[in-house]
């Protein structure tokens, strides 16, 4: 009896199982439309550009104040993760700031730093649990030993933060676009760099050959192996 | 193996023997286990336990075989007539991942999500692996362990409050994953990160395993194979343990009470990187 209705009704069981398994397992998208990352809404608006923009010569009002990336986010060459600044490091230069004193979000800052509350930042650039990654090493690598200046080093993984307020992730920040930087044949010292000899052993790395023609200059791919970065 | 060999050739995931062309240099983590010193405590489970976020499945699930101790204690014992069978000799072996060289669960794993690091280990990564539990079927030495359910979410092996002890350098595996002693990667990965901060390499000491840790007698030592300073590259020297034999060819007139080190199944070719030391008894001395 029904036997026609068999197949339709076992389709219509099955589109409504794995839809329903579908709606119970949404994650956030990866990327939105435009390629990057979700905008996170921050307690306080924070202007990336005002602090590390750089300079605007007709206007001193307007423009950046070039400040390093690593005076607020300390902790990216001593460790893995690259941490928040406290509101510590907020309040030792807008204490002495008075000219700005007057402004909304300063307020807000002053707000938090009377009540002795943490800002309650939110992470824009996270990675799965199930990752390994160490800012101190590609610190060292890149800024450190090739001399590299520390917006761009900065900005392989996060981008070009001067040019924004509220940070935004830029990159897919996957395995394979990992992957695609560390196959990649990166020289290896650079003018006012430190020199191979000085610098970290090479495991896990291609040792670099050294030669007298300064075309060859010695070049490596970054670390392939899986547990370098899976734990 | 790693990322660009799996993508330039396949064939090289089932690279026989790395050692032969492929020399360890800087590192090459081994072990060395005196079970004469072991009491047979079970402290180094337990560390293993607590380092590794290891489910602690119950009665009912480790008499169906599903336990997942990385790192277990095993007694037997000879019958020799005694009235108390333990009385006799006893042979308490610590059974974890012996970090073989030529290792069989790498070569049957068909998603390759077993592989050789450089280092010298037999490398699980969780999120390739498919759970075909071929490695498993595979492995002489029983070691490898499988998810059969959803610990973290469904089966309540770590209480609301005791998810706040989990080490967040380890992984929790989920449903569907093999999993096994990884010599505390976590821990070495760490100590490399420090040692090439400082432009050297790891020194001997700077670096222990969760077991190594809680061993209240200092039964096992772990180290790298390559340094000749190291404590597990003498006790290997000394007891005439050559990491790529697979008969070692020991010297005659030596004492049997002084060379005791020997491998778990050498003879089948797997190179295993852990090395036991016999216990003394006194039908041997």
């Amino acid at each position: 009896m029904y036997r026609y209705l068999r197949l339709p009704i076992l389709l219509v069981g099955l589109f409504l199982a794995v839809s329903a398994y579908a709606a119970n397992n949404s994650q956030p998208a990866l990327t939105t439309e435009d390629g990057l990352g979700p905008q996170v809404q921050q307690p306080i608006e924070f202007p990336h550009n005002r602090h590390a923009g750089l300079h605007d010569a007709s206007d001193p009002n307007k423009g950046g104040m070039e400040i390093n990336c690593q005076y607020c986010h300390t902790y990216a060459r001593r460790s893995a993760v690259a941490g928040i600044p406290p509101l510590q490091k907020c309040m030792g230069c807008h204490n002495s700031i008075d000219s700005v004193k007057d402004r909304p979000r300063i307020k807000e800052l002053f707000k938090y730093w009377e009540a002795k509350k943490p800002i309650p930042w939110k992470k824009v650039h996270d990675l799965p649990d199930f990752v390994r990654f160490n800012h101190e090493r590609h610190v060292k690598r890149f800024v450190e030993q090739q001399n590299r200046p520390v917006q761009e080093a900065c900005g392989y993984c996060h981008g070009d933060v001067k040019e924004m307020t509220v940070a935004r992730r830029q990159k897919p920040l996957a395995m394979g676009w990992c992957a695609s930087c560390h196959e990649k044949d990166h020289p290896v010292t650079a003018e006012g760099g430190t020199p191979v000899d000085g610098q970290a052993y090479w495991y896990s790395f291609q040792k670099p050959v050294k030669t007298s023609d300064s075309a060859l200059a010695p070049k490596a791919k970054g670390p392939n192996d899986c547990w370098q970065c899976h734990k | 193996m790693s990322v660009s060999n799996l993508l330039e050739n396949w064939a090289q995931v089932r690279h026989e023997h790395p050692i032969n062309d492929k020399p360890h240099d800087p590192y090459k983590w081994a072990m060395a286990i005196d079970l004469d010193a072991c009491t047979g405590c079970n402290a180094c489970s337990v560390a293993c336990y607590a380092e590794n976020n290891l489910p602690v499945v119950g009665r009912e699930k480790f008499q169906h075989g599903q336990q997942m101790h990385w790192m277990r204690v095993e007694r037997y014992w000879d019958e020799d007539g005694r009235e108390f069978p333990d009385q006799g000799f006893q042979f308490l072996p610590m059974m974890m991942c012996q970090q073989c060289e030529a290792a069989p669960c790498e070569t049957v794993c068909p998603v390759a999500a077993t592989n050789h690091t450089a280092d010298g280990l037999n490398s699980q990564i969780y999120n390739r692996c498919i759970g075909s539990r071929y490695c498993s079927a595979n492995c002489p030495f029983k070691v490898r362990y499988f998810n059969w359910y959803d610990y973290p979410t469904t089966d309540n092996v770590w209480p609301a409050e005791m998810t706040q002890q989990l080490n967040p350098d380890v992984s929790v595996r989920g449903k569907g994953v093999m999993e096994k002693c990884t010599f505390c990667v976590q821990r070495l990965s760490a100590a490399k990160v420090v040692a090439k901060g400082e432009g050297r390499i790891v020194r001997e000491g700077e670096v222990q395993t969760a077991c190594q840790q809680a061993c209240p007698t200092g039964a096992i030592s772990f180290g790298n194979l390559v340094n000749p300073e190291s404590r597990v590259h003498k006790q290997w020297e000394a007891q005439q343990v050559v990491l790529d034999k697979d008969k070692q060819e020991k010297d005659e007139k030596e004492e049997r009470a002084v060379l005791r080190g020997y491998r778990i199944l050498e003879e089948l070719r797997a190179y295993p990187s852990v090395m036991y030391l016999e216990r003394v008894r006194e039908s041997a001395v």
